[in-house]
């Protein structure tokens, strides 16, 4: 874009609080691309006990997958409520945004027991294992996003208004959230769907 | 508030970006559904909408495509390595099994 988000007295030409953001999710990109390469290597073999296959549901995991996408809707809608300077839309996106993340996470919680009663367990076997770490880490991103998205509401309740500027501010966790959330499109894609 | 901001998207333009993403999972499951009717092509069709969707959410709704250069650099960079290690792994892993089996 044509001089857009450029700060001429930084060196980069970028805020360096926004680059560091952005290279803390090119490290996280390494992380993630970590776990589902070690999730790959064992897909497809054959391993003792109860195979992933089994136990799936697809049609509850893709209503999850449609939850966590919509997440990144009102994410973005409370970005740009706050853009606009419209403090009360932008609680309530916010809100929202938080609301999806935990429905999301609920229903992994719920699909992780289900897996277990069926005897897919963390130790059935070496895939099982990668299984529940890729997954587990993203539940756990998911979740820090969640306690980051309630706070920053709890401020903007406490302080009658958020800002664009300063501290950790909501540009930020929203760039953390869609992360999160394109983290989950390989995954799904990754881990249940191929 | 910048300028530059208003050339973001406006919250209707959101929503329609959200109803692409919805539809292109639609997809993806639908896929999924019918593995038996559209054969080998299955996995790649399923990559090619999981790449949609990425680039969808990273341009528009993480504003990438709004972005200075140095930020597309940085988070290439990410994607690239994260590739290069997967595609190691993955040579390794063939030739392994070429030589040990």
């Amino acid at each position: 874009m044509s001089g857009g988000h450029d700060y001429p007295h930084e060196p980069t030409g970028v805020e360096t609080r926004k680059l560091g953001m952005w290279v803390f999710l090119s490290t996280e990109i390494l992380f993630f691309g970590t776990l589902i390469t070690t999730f790959l290597l064992f897909k497809g073999r054959d391993f003792p006990g109860i195979k992933l296959t089994d136990v799936y549901d697809i049609p509850f995991t893709s209503i999850s997958s449609f939850i966590l996408l919509m997440s990144s809707l009102t994410m973005v809608l409370a970005h740009n409520a706050l853009e606009n300077e419209d403090q009360e839309k932008t609680r309530v996106w916010l809100l929202a945004t938080a609301m999806l993340g935990a429905i999301f996470l609920a229903g992994q919680i719920y699909e992780f027991t289900e897996f277990y009663h069926k005897g897919f367990e963390l130790s059935t076997n070496i895939f099982s294992s990668t299984f529940y770490v890729l997954t587990g880490f993203h539940g756990l991103h998911v979740f820090i996003g969640v306690v980051f998205l309630i706070g920053l509401w709890a401020i903007g309740q406490r302080q009658q208004g958020l800002s664009l500027d300063g501290g950790m501010n909501l540009e930020f966790i929203a760039l953390y959230w869609h992360f999160v959330d394109i983290v989950w499109i390989v995954l799904f894609t990754v881990v249940y769907l191929i | 508030m910048s300028a530059d901001h208003k050339e973001h998207p406006t919250p209707k333009k959101y929503v329609q970006i959200a109803i692409v993403l919805g539809v292109l999972t639609a997809l993806e499951v639908t896929l999924y559904y019918i593995e038996d009717l559209v054969g080998s092509f299955t996995d790649p069709l399923l990559i090619f909408l999981a790449v949609g969707k990425y680039i969808i959410v990273v341009g528009w709704f993480m504003h990438l495509r709004f972005e200075n250069k140095m930020v597309n650099r940085f988070f290439a960079g990410g994607m690239i390595l994260a590739l290069v290690l997967f595609t190691i792994v993955m040579l390794e892993r063939g030739m392994a099994n070429f030589f040990f089996n």
